[in-house]
């Protein structure tokens, strides 16, 4: 179904926060979903199979536990928005020529805008590999490299996210509207729900201040 | 983002963010020339817009649809209304509603009759129906049930409504909700953002309800032709420009304004720019104090007839009236015109005033120089998504600075105290309306959104004492994601000083209302009537022309009431 990105982003953001998330994370885990519906890109799909999968595990465990070499996770297990976070942060490293690398990392794609982000900052084209993918961007636009039809994996053993010495390819610009099919619509909705509070008289009388006719 | 800059060739520098972001002040805002309703009517009369209703099919019992479309030199806009006959016992402005009066689409360009067909399915369903990219807002509105009737019953009988009753209320409809930026599926506001009539916010929103107003009098005209037939009347243009769009405002508005931090910053900011340069103005001439006495009068007029039954309000209200007089006082014996008249008057007010009376001044002021503010509407949006991106490479020593020179309100604030953060806002899961809860009385505190900057400042700063000056922010977000979404504020603030409300928004003592007045402040509200702590009522675009009156009239002063009194 088509769906403005701001609803997708705000569905998003829900759900990683249903799914015990903190709200930063949150938040950027959202623009990422965003940022790759807007290039037609699975999305909402790998957020829900991400959240779903990770729901009641302990955050920490699937960060990168040290910076120093190959970064990977405690329990095995990187997550991208985890790792995709500190990536953004740690951009800096790349710009010197060194590449940073991570272990085992599931739903390497929503690592890709964090990736993107970070070209923005540094001004250079960013390139993402794993598998037999490879995806470079400016931030903006993207060209994708997947001859065996890998880019929705749910994990690779290895990604590589590095400054791209070719930037000659034609990049594909974003567009204003994303797909997200109904059922993963509805599982993101789901984890959502869990950050609304159940209904009750008091609070629909109290609430939002409600007491005085509002039908004059 | 607008940094804050102010000429090196001027004195009078923009106010203090400590001073102009506390809820007291920002909760007594007062519209001015960069509101966006007066953007928007300045555009649609300088360029020259004309408007057309290629539709209006509705029945005697009130059912049916219209079509009324806004040409712009380069587009059209069409809002397609669709009228409904509404039991009484479902009316209701609450978000929690399930049925309006009147539904509402704006369209981007003409509708086709598939268009309206399909919209004819879900826009009277509101949230619960899906619109396109071709829709730019959704909406609907209620009428005033007690003035509708007067209207219509006089207009149908062959008199003019009674100009005590039209002015208690001010509108025959309010709109309960007006969602734009892709809600319901409709078009991101990326869409439009290149597009200059919409460059300053809210601009697509603002022609929704300038449209709902001509359909709304069109209607009253309509039942009143069918009711009366040929005793029926037409309403006095007269009257009819009194009244304007009623509109209910609950408290999503409060969010909207923690969660849009540099918007908020570039509204403010635009105005505090605006406010600096008039003060840095060396002369005003005659015209342009004529402007000023003559709209201060006016503002006078505009503050004796507004009513409120809130005690809040009304002792806000005493406290403008009491404080205009002064003011009128001072005027009357102040030069105007030479040595920097304008900064010698804010600076007496401000010492002199309330806040309320100060932020009259201070939109009045701006009246007389379009060329000098006008410009500034044009910078209130928010096009940055960079400053999205936390700088990780800021070393814990830079962002300590900018918690202590920007926090250091909320560091004094004792958090564990409970009538401190008694407070918290959540989501409900009815429709997702958005509410404020009693923390420590109501299961909620799980379900807390992230509204509270202050006390997520204080805790971050007391977080960041364990950690080495010169690491970076980086490695200590690793550690502590859960600090993360106030580290992206606390660097947002230190590159746009208005983007956050310096105060607590958690406390025992808020008024969400003061969040508000703020905003729709900048949409160009008068006559806020708070209802509760937590929700007003307001009247848009009262006083303004219709849009076959937009060329006739050329007055931007609109928003002000005339001196002389309105008779039919």
């Amino acid at each position: 179904m088509s769906h403005s990105l701001n609803e997708i982003e705000a569905l998003s953001k829900r759900a990683a926060r249903g799914a015990g998330l903190s709200w930063g994370i949150a938040e950027e885990g959202a623009r990422a979903v965003r940022w790759l519906a807007s290039h037609d890109l699975p999305s909402g799909p790998l957020l829900a199979d991400l959240l779903e999968q990770t729901d009641q595990v302990a955050r920490e465990t699937l960060a990168p536990l040290s910076l120093d070499g190959i970064w990977s996770a405690a329990s095995g297990t990187l997550c991208p928005l985890a790792s995709g976070a500190t990536l953004n942060d740690f951009s800096d490293r790349m710009s010197a020529g060194q590449p940073i690398e991570m272990a085992r990392v599931s739903h390497p794609l929503l690592v890709v805008p964090f990736a993107a982000w970070a070209a923005i900052h540094l001004g250079a084209p960013i390139k993402i590999s794993w598998l037999s993918v490879r995806i470079i961007t400016d931030g903006y636009g993207i060209w994708t490299d997947d001859p065996k039809n890998q880019i929705s994996e749910t994990c690779a053993a290895s990604l590589i996210c590095g400054k791209a010495t070719r930037a000659d390819e034609i990049l594909t610009k974003p567009s204003l509207r994303g797909e997200i099919p109904q059922a993963d619509w509805a599982r993101l909705g789901k984890l959502a729900h869990r950050t609304y509070a159940p209904a009750t008289e008091e609070s629909r009388v109290l609430g939002a201040g409600a007491g005085i006719s509002d039908n004059d | 983002m607008n940094v804050t800059q102010t000429n090196t060739s001027t004195h009078a520098q923009m106010r203090a963010p400590e001073t102009v972001m506390r809820l007291a002040q920002l909760g007594s805002f007062h519209q001015s020339r960069l509101s966006f309703m007066r953007t928007l009517t300045r555009r649609m009369t300088q360029e020259n817009w004309t408007f057309s209703r290629p539709i209006f099919e509705i029945n005697d019992q009130g059912v049916g649809h219209a079509v009324y479309c806004a040409h712009t030199p380069n587009r059209t806009y069409s809002l397609i209304a669709f009228a409904h006959d509404l039991p009484a016992e479902k009316r209701s402005d609450r978000v929690i509603a399930q049925a309006w009066d009147s539904t509402f689409t704006l369209f981007d360009g003409i509708p086709t009759r598939d268009d309206i067909i399909r919209l004819q399915q879900n826009v009277p369903l509101q949230e619960a129906g899906r619109v396109t990219q071709s829709e730019l807002s959704v909406s609907r509105a209620n009428r005033s049930v007690r003035l509708w009737e007067h209207v219509v019953a006089r207009l149908a009988a062959g008199q003019q409504p009674d100009l005590a009753e039209v002015e208690s209320v001010g509108y025959l409809m309010r709109t309960t909700a007006v969602y734009g930026s892709g809600k319901l599926g409709a078009a991101d506001r990326e869409c439009l953002a290149m597009r200059p009539e919409c460059a300053a916010p809210f601009q697509i929103e603002m022609l929704s309800v300038f449209l709902t107003r001509s359909y709304v009098r069109d209607l009253a005209q309509h039942m009143a032709n069918l009711r009366g037939g040929e005793k029926a009347v037409t309403l006095d243009p007269e009257i009819a420009r009194s009244m304007g769009i009623g509109n209910s405002t609950g408290l999503g508005m409060a969010p909207f304004l923690v969660n849009h931090p540099i918007l908020l910053n570039n509204w403010i900011a635009a105005r505090e720019e605006a406010i600096a340069r008039v003060r840095n103005l060396p002369t005003a001439s005659a015209d342009e104090v004529e402007t000023f006495q003559n709209l201060f009068a006016r503002s006078v007029l505009s503050a004796n007839i507004w009513h409120s039954a809130h005690p809040i309000q009304i002792e806000k209200l005493t406290t403008l009236r009491k404080d205009l007089q002064s003011l009128a006082m001072h005027i009357e014996a102040a030069n105007l015109m030479t040595d920097r008249p304008w900064d010698r008057l804010f600076i007496w007010a401000d010492a002199h005033l309330r806040p309320d009376a100060v932020e009259c001044l201070a939109s009045l002021m701006l009246e007389p120089y379009g060329t000098l503010v006008d410009p500034l509407a044009d910078q209130m949006s928010d096009n940055d998504a960079a400053s999205f991106r936390i700088n990780g490479a800021m070393t814990v020593e830079a962002l300590n600075v900018i918690l202590t020179d920007n926090y250091a309100w909320a560091m004094d604030i004792d958090w564990t105290a409970k009538a401190a953060s008694a407070r918290a806002w959540y989501v409900s899961e009815e429709k997702l309306e958005p509410r404020l809860g009693e923390r420590f009385e109501e299961p909620i505190a799980e379900f807390e959104q992230p509204l509270a900057p202050g006390r997520d400042a204080a805790a971050l700063y007391e977080a960041l004492k364990e950690w080495t000056p010169n690491v970076p922010i980086a490695s200590f977000l690793l550690a502590h994601p859960e600090h993360r979404h106030t580290v992206r504020r606390a660097q947002i603030v230190d590159q746009a000083p208005f983007a956050e409300i310096r105060d607590n928004t958690i406390g025992s003592d808020l008024l969400p209302i003061d969040m508000l007045r703020c905003k729709l402040s900048f949409f160009g509200a008068t006559h806020f009537d708070p209802r509760s702590d937590r929700w007003l009522r307001i009247c848009l675009f009262g006083n303004a022309p219709y849009p076959e009156e937009l060329q006739s009239s050329a007055s931007d002063f609109w928003p002000y009431p005339k001196l002389e009194p309105v008779h039919p």
